[in-house]
């Protein structure tokens, strides 16, 4: 799965340049995840401004990732396209996240 | 006198409800507006109505059949052709319609009455008769003032101390609208204005006819009488004129149901056990539907008929659409549920299917297994509910 990551300091910001997040790229946007938090991120921005689908098993992954990182671990999205915003809204999973318009408002999130 | 409603539009602001059923059949709480409007035609003794229709004709002809229903005589103008089994639609314009009606048989004989079939009006037609004669137009239009904010969704008129129109705007910026009276869509026609439409092609009553008036400097007239006039221009209108109907705000309206406690309104044929659940009027429920223990619909709701709102569920402020099933994780709010889509006041909306948020809501008559990736998600909507 494409994606771009950086640092911000002790963030990371994975940015998808996928326009979708179904069935066919759910595992390969997981296992880049777990790699992520495997080399020691534990502040993660995700940002979704690319993403103009996700399905369950993307949404699953998502919060998948999320578990993974643990309770030592923060993640925010940011910049979500409004139809995955209502995803979020519709299914209350914005209620494991935080949801932000901007990259910038993310890293200040996590980094609490 | 005759009428014809104009029913043959794609209806393309309205998507996605306009997918699924043509823009004069959107219900409101039950009822299309469509039959609203030959109920009220009805009132004033106009029973001969001409629909044209193209796009989901079939939804309208089937409905309303030949109008015996109603009390009146309903013939069509189909504009379109069938093309390999498939029908195909050909519209031709408002005035392009009233046209090919009249090419057909002649039908309007005298002053007629054109309404367009996506609004509910009250508006006092004999009144508005009066009007027209007494100025001896060839066409009035029935007007109304908005708020300026919203008149480049509609035509804007400028009349002279008479009555006369002097200009005619469509969807004007509203920086450049003449004033903030509006053409409603409700007009009174003589026969003899037809022969300034074209034959065979599309044509607009309000971007073509009425310029055309004005250039001609022909009697060209509009009324001024207060009416109720609820527009379903958009997703949101359709939104707002539900709830408007349901607190009670459209004079005239009534609820369908029995009244079973004060603002819950409801079908027959429930399976619900009213104790266990908790309501907050106003709310709609339609026939058939089965309400499970510890559910929460708060208004203002419509709930349609054969739906399944399951135990532990929250619904509010929903317009929910037949055979739907609420799942017991689901928390809507604010949501029209309506031919398998999730649609937000704003028109926003997401297919049930291609985003598989069937373990929020879907239709009853499917099964209630979930595939795997939906499982993992509804279970855990639950465990965050507790």
């Amino acid at each position: 799965m494409e994606m771009d990551s950086r640092k911000a300091g002790d963030v990371l910001v994975v940015r998808l340049l996928v326009k979708r997040i179904d069935a066919a790229t759910a595992m390969d946007f997981k296992g880049m995840m777990v790699d992520c938090i495997n080399n020691g991120n534990l502040k993660i921005v995700l940002d979704l401004s690319a993403v103009d689908f996700v399905d369950s098993t993307g949404l699953g992954m998502i919060v998948a990732t999320l578990k993974t990182l643990g309770s030592d671990g923060v993640m925010a999205i940011c910049s979500p396209t409004e139809v995955v915003r209502s995803l979020f809204t519709l299914t209350r999973m914005n209620k494991l996240f935080d949801i932000v318009p901007t990259v910038e408002e993310a890293i200040a999130k996590v980094k609490g | 006198m005759k009428a014809m409603i104009l029913a043959a539009g794609k209806g393309t602001r309205v998507r996605p409800l306009t997918y699924s059923v043509p823009k004069p059949m959107i219900p409101l709480i039950r009822k299309p507006v469509i039959e609203s409007l030959i109920e009220h035609l009805k009132r004033y003794g106009i029973d001969e109505i001409v629909i044209n229709t193209s796009h989901l004709a079939g939804s309208i002809e089937n409905y309303l059949r030949d109008g015996d229903r109603f009390g009146v005589h309903i013939a069509y103008s189909f504009e379109g052709k069938m093309v390999n089994g498939v029908l195909v639609d050909e519209p031709l314009g408002s005035a392009g319609g009233i046209r090919k009606v009249q090419d057909f048989s002649g039908f309007f004989d005298d002053t007629f009455i054109v309404l367009c079939g996506d609004a509910l009006i009250d508006l006092d037609i004999g009144r508005f008769l009066e009007f027209h004669r007494n100025n001896k137009a060839l066409a009035t239009i029935a007007l109304k003032e908005v708020p300026r904010p919203e008149v480049s969704r509609y035509g804007v008129v400028q009349t002279d101390d008479n009555g006369r129109i002097v200009r005619f705007q469509e969807k004007p910026g509203i920086e450049e609208a003449v004033s903030t009276t509006v053409n409603t869509g409700v007009y009174l026609f003589e026969p003899e204005i037809i022969d300034l439409i074209p034959s065979g092609t599309e044509y607009d009553i309000a971007k073509d006819l009425f310029p055309l008036l004005i250039e001609r400097g022909l009697p060209f007239c509009g009324a001024s009488i207060p009416y109720q006039w609820v527009d379903i221009g958009s997703v949101a209108d359709y939104w707002e004129a539900t709830r408007l109907i349901l607190t009670g705000k459209v004079d005239g309206y009534v609820v369908p149901g029995r009244e079973i406690a004060a603002g819950v309104h409801a079908g027959i044929h429930l399976a619900a056990n009213f104790g266990r659940i908790t309501i907050v009027p106003p709310v709609y429920i339609g026939s058939g539907t089965r309400i499970g223990d510890d559910a929460v619909i708060i208004g203002p709701t419509v709930i349609g008929a054969n739906c399944e709102i399951e135990g532990g569920a929250t619904v509010r402020e929903c317009i929910i659409g037949d055979y739907t099933r609420v799942r017991s994780v689901a928390e809507i709010e604010r949501m029209i549920v309506f031919g398998e889509k999730c649609i937000e006041p704003t028109g926003r909306f997401l297919d049930i299917d291609e985003f598989e948020i069937g373990w929020i809501v879907d239709d009853v008559r499917k099964a209630t297994e979930l595939p795997a990736s939906q499982r993992y998600l509804f279970e855990l909507a639950r465990e965050l509910g507790h």
